[in-house]
């Protein structure tokens, strides 16, 4: 197999340029050659969401991307912020300070084993961010968050706890609008 | 007198519970996928509200269970073939030719019977249909006797002698009751089928409809065998039915039995049927520069699923390698089906594929190009590249 | 007569096993922490507030920020003293198991891309490996063979690196040229896995003596002819079985000639074979250092315990010299699935024959489905006798054949375990229950949320509300008239544990407005919507927590400056265990453990040691095996069988109350009655049992409050008792023994103890703690509750009841829950969030249960390593009712009502509520589970 140079920007630290193989999928750099392993294997198959990261793109918008079904080189070039990257920490490297949604799952127990949550908290991640540019009206508020969160999959909770998580956090923001 | 009122009657009263004339019935409408316009998702069987876009505006599926104020509860049986094969409403007014009457003119009398004893035969559904209303002059239905005198008829059988029997079923199957021809025979500026061109493939709503003439098929890697699997089954060695055919297989072909795959089969490729072209994948370093780019972008957005090597994931994604869509002449539909991806889809027993995802706003004009390249050069026998202004075209072509 | 659990010889003195020496450094504990950074439990802030009440889990910022707490999150570079190359495993499977398996072919990868290392079953065998009891037929499938089951394992791969691994899995993944098949021949065959009967005739009142029953006389037993059960002839005056059989076929007579005034229900009910799809897939990393013998293994599992063990004993052996085995089990999530698991042992070899080097073996989701533990089809034949006249239940007789898959694993038990549960709510004043448990060539079968009574219990709730429809009676009115009340006998003839506040609940689903306006409501919306049907349904089940052989462990000390740390037995899988434990010791501490080790299973303070099988053991053996103050009669529990909070929680506190009682209210009292004549305490009658903890401080009978800090230095200062190990034993009720604490006799349930006395203790004292840093005490006197406890099968129940609306669309025949209401009864809630989030997730999976979960048994499954989520649908948000569902948690008896486990029951009677909703909106029964569209449909068009 070939390999080509990468560069890119991850949780805000420059990575490479590195050599690494053409046909490697970005779930497995950040585990096997970065060592961050929040961003979790679930199916390994696009469905389940549990091993989304962030991407940051150039006209300011943020998404989600699947890094167990996307090259690593598709990243080449670009910003990316996974898990390890939302809280503060101190000059020791502990947590200092939780990113609100961190913190609103972790008030509001909205997680059980964890295995899925840090897929949750990018994905409530990119909806606050979206709704930071974009305020949300009341009346369709569950329906964004619905939009934002639906596809990732969670097998101990029954989703309500980050549903409601999510919409206080989206509220505590002043990120709705009248309507 | 009573003899004639009687008379008059009997058409009316002469289906009253007929077990089997229902069950062929059922058979018949399946077929014919009734379902596939008169139902939207979401609801109730045969209770309309499908909007279908035209270049003419949209038209409403109507409720055609025998609910008496919503539906065709109110219908005879000659009412019901008068409404098929010729496109006339019970109120004596034309209906668009959004209803295949065109295809349907050939539907034998027996046939049209049965199928209104079984919707005859459902629960009535009090759901009203939001009415067509086509703008100006389109909205004038009369303007249609005019037009059905042209084309009403035009769709033809061929003539059948030397021809297998499964040929001939076949035919009646795909002609008539599968009306195929009503997407993959190009349409005039008038909308209607141009039959000269039958069968020879159309652009409906951004998407290929492509050329289902025995040489074409074969070209794309058709066999018979494979082409029965792929009706019924909605997937075959040669890919899987997305857009408008998915609902084809979904309402319709799944449910029939496989004999009636291999006679559409048998009609379409024919009784001597041509030697499926094989297409041999060609290396990375026989490719074009822009389909060397390609590859890495393949890799990048498409390989997580289909595989490094084109090999795709049983049931999951399927096989760059062998695939029909790559092998079409055209790019547009492989371009569309990369910009809009598949929604979930859901096939016969188990089989289930996730979404494929679109790329519309992940890969640019530049990058698509490549990744065209790379695929048809690859896997599909078309080594033909595409120019940048084709492919923006082409991308600016949504699908819905 | 089948042996439905493993039997266990082990010797935890000096934690060596086998001759192995084990020591555990769970992921989270401190003395990993000591290793190196990362702490899972040590919270930056603050977890519960100054009333003591959890405010957060204490496990929560490391798991909101992703951090390492999974055994899958961890590399070789991540482990102090590990060498840094991480190498990777996978195992080969045959998946055809009508043809001998004749060997694999490895050409198909590049010279470059072979494994490193190739192991068979002939090395097995050569080395000297001997796979635990249970786990150990052909754990590799040896060439000239068939496969016993889909997905039979035929050898491990090793690969020094992870690209040459990773390149050569994607080339063998989906290939089937690469195991080769020889000739067709005879399938694997095996009997029954196990197969239980159990009868009861009960007296003239529910609180009589039982004519016949489990309990009071014996459980039956058939035999075995050509692989199925052979009843023999019943005798009413034969021996036991004969007399059971006697009883048995009397109600089989009476239901096939039943008296006018009896209406018989006789239906089938089948469900499905399903997945528990934890997100962690089965996962091991370790290290085997040869040089001193010692191997290192990180392991995801839910019986850290067990798989340390049996694990010593597997490599004990061999030749490879393991001396040591160093176990770090990570914090998981199994759903049953991940308990008894034989992927954790494939792991531990995986290390073993690493040459040197860390291997990690840990499946995708595809080898997840291939191989992960399943819950397989109950076939269930269910007949019940009602009267006509009075609505009362008469008999039920419940027969039924489980799916056991490939290896025998836990379904017998399984088995048996549902066939007791399918009373559900009801008194049956006469029952005759059978289940037995087929080899079958599906993939290994187990342990699953549920344990069986998943699939009884829905199925008993869908009949009962059938019957009530063929009665023309509120389906809530029959479960009224024929609910079990406290005191009454269960179908083995035991009496439940406590009060059973079922009446209470079905008083409240019958007020329910949704109940009562169901028929108006349903008109309404039928109208309204025509492309839909609407829907109303309910059911009510309780369901047993524990297994009859329960021994939780727990230590707790704190230091002088008032530092509590707990160690317990037990692993978080996402239940909040590590929450509530730590939560708990401030029933008698007055506040919270400061930290938490889980997954510990260092106990050679209390030297324990075991012999046979609780479950089978005779009366005069445990008698016999008692005599050794060092027996107990079963190690460790895993975390499983909704344990935690009663079970784990009965360690905890008690081990907090020795604690208060040898330590701090002495302590207390020396304070209060310091100074002349006995100081401020004397002119006051000053009680232990009248103690409270006031916003953290100790008072009693007018005391000046003293804080636990202050307390704690006390104790220390006097060389009190400030830490302790406790160990206990449950078999539906408490071992109990007498020890003497610190001079003190006391009768406390618990079947071990060891002690640490303060930092002021003598000399003298302080030499006795020679065990660990322990005194280890001798049992003066122990009562351990009899064998013949054994066939009650079930006493601990918690109730919860769904009420679920739902629509049936007409068109795709698909059923939709659109909201859906419960109630949950458990005793003392310790951490209310931690309840009602398992009722969420549990209702989420009995709705992907009842609606969309399903695969197929055998070819064309699981086993052939294609599945994944795209195939296996697992419910979504979209599913749930995620915004407007809704529960009630009963309040307590008394603050001093035990808190009752309910992580299983929860999931259950959603299942039945749902079917019974389907029922209503469309008129017609469907008994096969899931109710997918195409069946709703089916029903629905005809």
């Amino acid at each position: 197999m070939a390999k080509r140079i990468l560069s890119m920007i991850i949780n805000s630290q420059a990575v490479g340029p590195v050599e690494v193989p053409d046909d490697l999928m970005m779930i497995d750099f950040l585990h096997e050659h970065l060592n961050l392993t929040g961003s979790r294997l679930g199916c390994g198959q696009g469905v389940c969401h549990a091993c989304v990261a962030i991407l940051d793109k150039a006209d300011g918008t943020s998404e989600e991307v699947r890094t167990c079904i996307t090259g690593v080189h598709f990243f080449d070039g670009k910003r990316v912020r996974t898990i390890e990257g939302h809280a503060k920490r101190d000059a020791q490297g502990e947590v200092s300070e939780l990113n609100p949604i961190q913190q609103k799952f972790v008030d509001k127990f909205a997680f059980q084993c964890s295995y899925c949550t840090p897929g949750y908290v990018n994905a409530a991640t990119v909806l606050v961010e979206k709704l930071q540019r974009q305020p949300v009206k009341r009346s369709e508020l569950e329906g964004e968050i619905e939009d934002a969160l639906g596809k990732h999959i969670c097998r101990c909770t029954g989703y309500v706890r980050y549903y409601s998580a999510a919409r206080d956090v989206v509220e505590s923001l002043g990120l709705v609008k009248e309507g | 007198m009573r003899a004639f009122v009687l008379a008059a009657l009997l058409p009316l009263t002469a289906f009253a519970a007929d077990e089997q004339l229902i069950e062929r019935g059922k058979y018949l409408a399946r077929a014919a996928d009734c379902v596939a316009c008169h139902s939207i998702e979401g609801g109730a069987e045969y209770a309309g509200g499908l909007p279908l876009e035209s270049p003419f505006g949209t038209i409403y599926g109507t409720n055609i269970t025998p609910d008496k104020e919503h539906g065709i509860g109110n219908y005879s049986a000659d009412d019901f073939y008068r409404a098929v094969a010729e496109g006339e409403r019970r109120d004596g007014s034309n209906l668009y030719p959004a209803m295949p009457y065109t295809s349907y003119h050939l539907l034998k009398r027996e046939d049209s019977d049965a199928i209104y004893a079984y919707l005859m035969s459902l629960e009535p559904i009090a759901k009203p249909s939001p009415q067509t209303d086509l703008s100006f002059p389109f909205n004038l239905r009369f303007g249609l006797s005019f037009w059905n005198m042209l084309y009403k008829d035009s769709v033809q059988l061929q003539p059948a002698e030397g021809k297998s029997e499964p040929w001939q079923r076949g035919q009646y199957l795909v002609e008539v009751l599968g009306h195929c021809g009503e997407c993959h025979t190009p349409r005039n500026v008038l909308g209607a089928l141009q039959q000269d061109e039958r069968l020879q493939g159309a652009v409906i709503l951004g998407y290929e409809a492509p050329s289902l003439l025995a040489d074409d098929l074969a070209a794309r890697g058709w066999n018979p065998e494979d082409l029965a699997t792929f009706l019924k089954y909605g997937i075959s060695a040669q890919g899987s039915m997305f857009n408008e055919m998915y609902p084809v297989f979904h309402h319709s072909t799944q449910y029939l039995p496989f004999d009636d795959h291999q006679a559409m089969s048998t009609y379409l490729l024919g009784d001597q049927p041509p030697e499926p072209r094989k297409v041999a994948s060609v290396a990375l370093d026989q490719l074009g520069a822009s389909a060397q780019q390609g590859r890495q972008h393949y890799l990048n957005t498409c390989a997580g699923c289909h595989g490094a090597a084109g090999e795709g994931i049983p049931h999951v994604a399927v096989a760059m390698e062998g695939n029909t869509t790559l092998r079409l002449n055209d790019a547009r539909n492989l371009l569309r089906v990369i910009d809009d991806g598949i929604k979930e889809q859901q096939f016969t027993g188990f089989e289930r594929m996730q979404p494929m995802p679109g790329f519309s706003d992940k890969l640019d004009d530049g990058q698509v190009r490549d990744l065209l390249h790379y695929l048809r050069q690859t896997w599909g026998g078309q080594a033909a590249e595409l120019s940048p202004q084709q492919v923006s075209q082409l991308r600016s072509e949504k699908g819905h | 007569m089948s042996t439905p659990e493993l039997s266990r010889r082990a010797f935890l003195q000096g934690s060596v096993i086998a001759g192995i020496g084990i020591s555990f450094a769970p992921l989270g504990s401190k003395a990993f922490a000591a290793l190196f950074e990362d702490k899972v439990t040590a919270m930056p802030q603050p977890w519960y507030d100054a009333s003591g009440k959890a405010v957060a889990r204490i496990d929560g910022v490391s798991k909101a920020c992703g951090a390492k707490v999974f055994a899958r999150d961890i590399r070789a570079k991540d482990m102090p003293g590990w060498p840094q190359q991480q190498g990777h495993a996978l195992l080969l499977k045959a998946t055809r198991t009508e043809q001998l398996y004749q060997g694999f072919d490895l050409s198909l990868l590049s010279a470059e891309l072979q494994p490193d290392r190739v192991v068979t079953a002939s090395d097995l065998a050569k080395d000297g490996i001997a796979f635990p009891d249970g786990h150990h037929l052909d754990p590799l499938l040896p060439e000239g063979q068939v496969p016993m089951f889909i997905g039979h394992p035929v050898a491990l791969l090793i690969w020094k690196d992870f690209e040459r691994y990773r390149q050569a899995k994607n080339i063998l993944k989906f290939n089937d040229k690469v195991i080769r098949y020889g000739a067709t021949a005879p399938a694997f065959q095996s009997d029954p896995y196990g197969s239980f009967r159990f009868v009861r005739v009960g007296g003239t009142t529910p609180f009589d003596r039982d004519t016949f029953s489990s309990l009071k006389d014996s459980m039956l037993f058939p035999l075995i002819h050509n692989r199925k059960p052979a009843w023999g002839e019943g005798k009413v005056s034969g021996d036991l079985t004969e007399q059971g059989l006697y009883h048995a076929e009397q109600m089989q007579q009476q239901l096939q000639s039943p008296p006018d005034d009896w209406l018989v229900f006789d239906e089938r009910f089948k469900t499905q074979s399903i997945e528990p799809c934890a997100l962690e897939a089965d996962n091991g990393n370790g290290w085997f250092d040869a040089a001193t013998g010692t191997l290192h293994f990180v392991v995801a599992t839910q019986c850290p315990f067990e798989v340390a063990e049996q694990t010593a004993h597997m490599l004990a052996p061999s030749r490879f010299g393991v001396q040591k085995l160093n176990m770090h089990p990570g914090y998981t999530v199994g759903y049953g699935s991940k308990d008894n698991n034989i992927f954790v042992f494939y792991a531990a070899l995986a290390a073993i024959y690493g040459g040197g080097m860390p291997v990690r073996l840990a499946n995708d989701r595809y080898e997840q489905f291939q191989s992960g533990i399943k819950r397989h089809p109950f076939d269930m034949h269910y007949q019940l006798a009602v009267n006509k006249q009075d609505h009362s239940f008469q008999i039920f007789r419940a027969h039924m054949d489980v799916d056991g898959g490939g290896r025998a694993n836990y379904s017998s038990s399984v088995a048996a375990v549902g066939a007791t549960a399918a009373q559900s709510i009801y008194y049956l004043p006469r029952s005759d229950l059978a289940a037995t448990a087929y080899y079958s060539r599906g993939v290994e079968a187990g342990s699953m949320r549920g344990y069986g009574t998943l699939q009884t219990m829905a199925a008993t709730e869908m009949m009962v509300d059938e019957v009530a429809e063929r009665l023309s009676i509120d389906a809530i009115e029959l479960r009224k008239k024929n609910v079990f009340q406290s005191g009454m006998k269960n179908t083995q003839g035991a009496i439940p544990a406590g009060a059973l506040r079922l009446d209470e609940i079905l008083d409240k689903a019958a007020q329910h407005e949704i109940w009562k306006n169901r028929v108006a409501r349903k008109q309404r919306f039928d109208a309204e919507d025509p492309d839909n049907l609407y829907g109303v349904g309910f059911a009510i089940c309780q369901k047993d927590f524990g297994t009859g052989s329960e021994a939780p462990m727990a230590s707790l000390e704190f230091t002088a400056d008032g530092r509590v740390s707990l160690r317990h037995i037990a692993i978080d899988m996402g239940t909040g265990m590590a929450t509530s434990q730590a939560l708990l010791v401030a029933d008698y501490l007055g506040q919270p453990a400061d930290e938490i080790k889980t997954g510990e299973t260092e106990w050679a303070e209390l030297a324990l040691t075991t012999s046979g099988n609780p479950y089978i053991i005779s009366q005069a053996e445990q008698d016999a095996a008692l005599r050794n103050p060092r027996w107990v009669g079963k190690l460790a529990s895993p975390s499983s069988a909704t344990n935690s909070s009663y079970y784990s929680g009965h360690a905890t506190r008690e081990a907090a109350r020795v604690l208060f009682i040898h330590g701090l209210w002495p302590a207390a009292m020396a304070i209060w009655s310091r100074g002349l004549h006995g100081g401020l305490a004397n002119p006051y009658v000053v009680r232990r049992e009248n103690a409270h903890w006031i916003d953290g401080k100790l008072t009693a009978d007018g005391m000046p409050p003293i804080s636990f800090k202050q307390l704690a230095h006390k104790a220390h200062e006097l060389g009190l008792v400030t830490g302790v190990s406790v160990h206990g034993f449950n078999r539906w009720s408490w071992a109990e023994g007498d020890f003497e604490i610190n001079g003190q006799r006391e009768r406390v349930p618990l079947d071990a103890l060891a002690v640490k006395y303060g930092d002021g203790a003598e000399a003298a004292k302080k030499a006795q703690m020679s065990r660990n840093g322990f005194h280890l005490l001798d049992r003066v006197s122990i009562n351990y509750p009899v064998t013949q406890l054994n066939n009650a099968m079930v006493t601990y129940y918690s109730p919860v009841a769904t009420l679920v609306e739902i629509k049936v669309n007409k068109g795709s025949g698909e059923a939709r829950v659109i909201n859906h209401h419960s109630w949950l009864e458990c005793g003392r809630v310790i951490v209310e969030e931690l309840v009602l989030g398992q009722l969420e997730g549990g209702i989420a999976m009995g709705i992907g249960h009842a609606l969309l979960e399903d695969m197929p048994l055998y070819e064309g499954g699981p086993g052939d390593g294609t599945w994944n989520f795209n195939r296996y649908q697992l419910p979504r948000a979209k599913d749930c009712a995620v915004w407007t569902q809704t529960a009630e948690i009963l309040p307590p008896l008394s603050p001093s009502d035990p808190a009752k486990g309910i992580a299983e029951v929860v999931m259950i009677p959603v299942v039945g509520a749902i079917v019974n909703a389907v029922a209503h909106a469309t008129g017609k029964r469907l008994r096969d589970l899931p109710l997918t569209p195409a069946r709703i449909k089916e029903a629905l068009h005809g």
